[in-house]
């Protein structure tokens, strides 16, 4: 993907003459910030740390970092179309203890699809009344979320009581999800890969990706170029928290247990790995291969620190430096492109 | 007066901000490729009436119908249905995005590949320059972002985009503030080669000295109500100045 952006890129500046790959031409792409510090770090835990170059640990790696960034992807779309949802950690547990429930209730053939569909179904609810809550009642996204946030993270700890729920239904679900296949790769990997092409396409490619650039980039001028920005508002709320429940009911999934502190502070972690990607949290510029980068990023350096023997308890101390970091070079690059 | 029917006549026209009424009862109309000025000091009401004509606002009362047929314009969507195109004081364009994602920004074509239904990119990124070389805008690159253009190039792209989609009626608001020299000679030229290629335009002002070299009609909004209207010629640029700053008509037609 990465490549044919870039080609694009050279295209469209010299009308159909390409134009050569420049280090000028190449920082002009929104994730080039984001690329250079991936393979960076990639290079620095691949010599400081023994192990990290092996098959083993590069497939484990991406099982985390395929959850947290299916949610990734979702919350970017949502902040280039200019709104920022923190209730995705909550819709990803949410989905979960649906799919678990439901999967556990449902003994027929094909439950645990039934029961997969169903926690989708409720995920995207939860966008779409976040997005009536923001528009409607006309607060901002930031107040709206966070009440939904504790809102649903308060039903499931009053619903269980905190105890865990183990998954007991069919594996059909699970194991098209996040079953282990030949040298530990898992279909989350290739969904997540999936997720980002088609994601990417929709944002660069499509009148709605066009028109979440313009809805987020000034909201005032789209909606008298004849946009209708709410509506453009409320699917960027639906895909965040539909993505967020789905990476929720992989990682469920994946564990076999819902537990009520699932996912607790992911939200800020996909916010971070969203601006690591080069995405503005004011809204109107992002890229969504970026934020799969960002979401690689977090990964590695979870695993990454560990690996090379620093206690894990560093890893927030390393992931709020990485993030201020990125904060700084991305608007760096971006003030050249935007010329601002 | 022009014998024809009116191409948009507003009857009428109210609108409450609050305990504001910004507008109290407006009649307005434009004929086919004229170039009327609506002229009027700051909080004279004339933003708030081409926003109802473009769609941004709804108004409280009045009628407005087009090409005599009474029409109801709900969105900025539905207006630029009917063909009216605005170019609204902060310009309608998203710094952000690049030239030719904007110019095509709420009409975009597309094209198909299989079931899918894609951004046609190329010719977006070809049409745009070919639409603003057409009132001579040169631009080095459609994929450039707005942010680097400068305040005369961003408005000559915001006529130039509604010149393309062949406006029946093009508003423009305020169209010379914080322009150069140069550059408010070229919108004027943009403004007159719109009208010659058949559009009408409503030139929003309160810079008597703006309008009066393009404009075929003046009509003068004071406090929210139609102080009266004059032709081209009829009284000097100063003559209506006065008019504005003293609230009254010199001459009522």
């Amino acid at each position: 993907m990465l490549i044919i952006q870039n080609q694009e890129i050279a295209h469209h500046q010299n009308e159909g003459i390409r134009s050569k790959w420049t280090f000028e031409e190449l920082r002009k792409i929104p994730e080039f910030g984001a690329l250079i510090a991936f393979l960076a770090l990639f290079i620095f835990f691949a010599i400081c740390a023994p192990r990290f170059f092996s098959l083993r640990n590069i497939t484990s790696l991406l099982t985390i970092i395929a959850e947290l960034g299916i949610m990734t992807v979702g919350i970017s779309f949502l902040m280039i179309g200019g709104e920022i949802d923190l209730s995705v950690s909550s819709a990803y547990a949410t989905a979960g203890f649906v799919f678990v429930t439901l999967a556990n209730i449902f003994t027929f053939p094909l439950g645990s699809l039934l029961a997969f569909i169903v926690a989708l179904l409720v995920s995207l609810l939860i966008g779409f009344v976040n997005s009536r809550v923001v528009l409607r009642g006309g607060i901002p996204s930031f107040i709206a979320t966070l009440g939904m946030m504790m809102f649903l993270r308060g039903i499931l700890l009053g619903i269980t009581g905190g105890r865990s729920i183990s998954y007991a239904g069919d594996s059909l679900v699970p194991s098209l999800l996040t079953g282990i296949m030949a040298y530990r790769f898992r279909p989350s990997h290739f969904w997540f890969i999936a997720i980002v092409v088609v994601f990417s396409f929709i944002l660069n490619h499509t009148v709605f990706g066009n028109r979440v650039f313009a809805t987020g980039g000034k909201k005032l001028a789209a909606y008298t170029m004849g946009v209708n920005v709410n509506q453009v508002k409320t699917a960027c709320f639906m895909i965040s928290s539909v993505l967020a429940g789905l990476s929720g009911v992989i990682a469920i999934s994946r564990f076999s247990l819902a537990n009520v502190s699932f996912g607790q502070g992911m939200e800020l972690e996909a916010i971070a790995a969203s601006v690591i990607g080069g995405t503005l949290m004011t809204g109107g510029y992002g890229s969504i291969i970026g934020a799969a980068l960002g979401a690689g990023i977090m990964g590695m350096v979870r695993t990454g620190l560990v690996m090379a023997g620093v206690p894990s308890y560093w890893y927030n101390a390393f992931v709020g430096i990485i993030l201020v970091i990125a904060a700084v070079v991305n608007l760096k690059l971006r003030s050249t492109i935007l010329g601002e | 007066m022009n014998p024809k029917q009116p191409l948009v006549r507003m009857e009428n026209i109210q609108k409450k901000f609050g305990k504001v009424r910004a507008l109290k009862g407006v009649d307005f109309e434009v004929y086919d490729q004229e170039v009327v000025g609506l002229l009027g000091d700051n909080g004279a009401g004339k933003s708030t009436l081409i926003k109802i004509l473009s769609g941004v606002y709804r108004p409280d009362g009045g009628t407005i119908y087009f090409q005599g047929e009474k029409v109801d314009i709900n969105s900025p969507e539905e207006a630029r249905k009917l063909g009216i195109e605005t170019v609204h004081q902060d310009l309608s364009l998203i710094e952000k995005m690049s030239v030719a994602r904007n110019f095509f920004l709420g009409k975009e074509p597309t094209k198909k590949i299989g079931p899918l239904e894609i951004l046609d990119l190329k010719k977006m990124n070809r049409e745009c320059m070919i639409g603003l070389k057409q009132i001579g805008i040169e631009l080095r690159s459609p994929t450039e972002f707005v942010s680097t253009l400068s305040g005369g190039e961003r408005q000559a792209i915001a006529i130039g985009r509604a010149a393309y989609f062949g406006a029946r009626i093009l508003i423009l608001d305020e169209p010379l503030r914080n322009l150069s020299i140069r550059e408010q000679r070229n919108t004027l030229n943009h403004i007159q080669e719109a009208r010659n290629k058949g559009s009408s335009v409503i030139f929003i002002t309160h810079n008597v000295h703006h309008v009066c070299p393009v404009a075929d009609r003046i009509v003068l909004l004071e406090n929210g109500e139609k102080l009266g209207e004059v032709k081209a010629g009829e009284l000097t640029p100063e003559e209506i100045a006065e008019c504005i700053a003293t609230g009254q008509m010199i001459k009522v037609n």
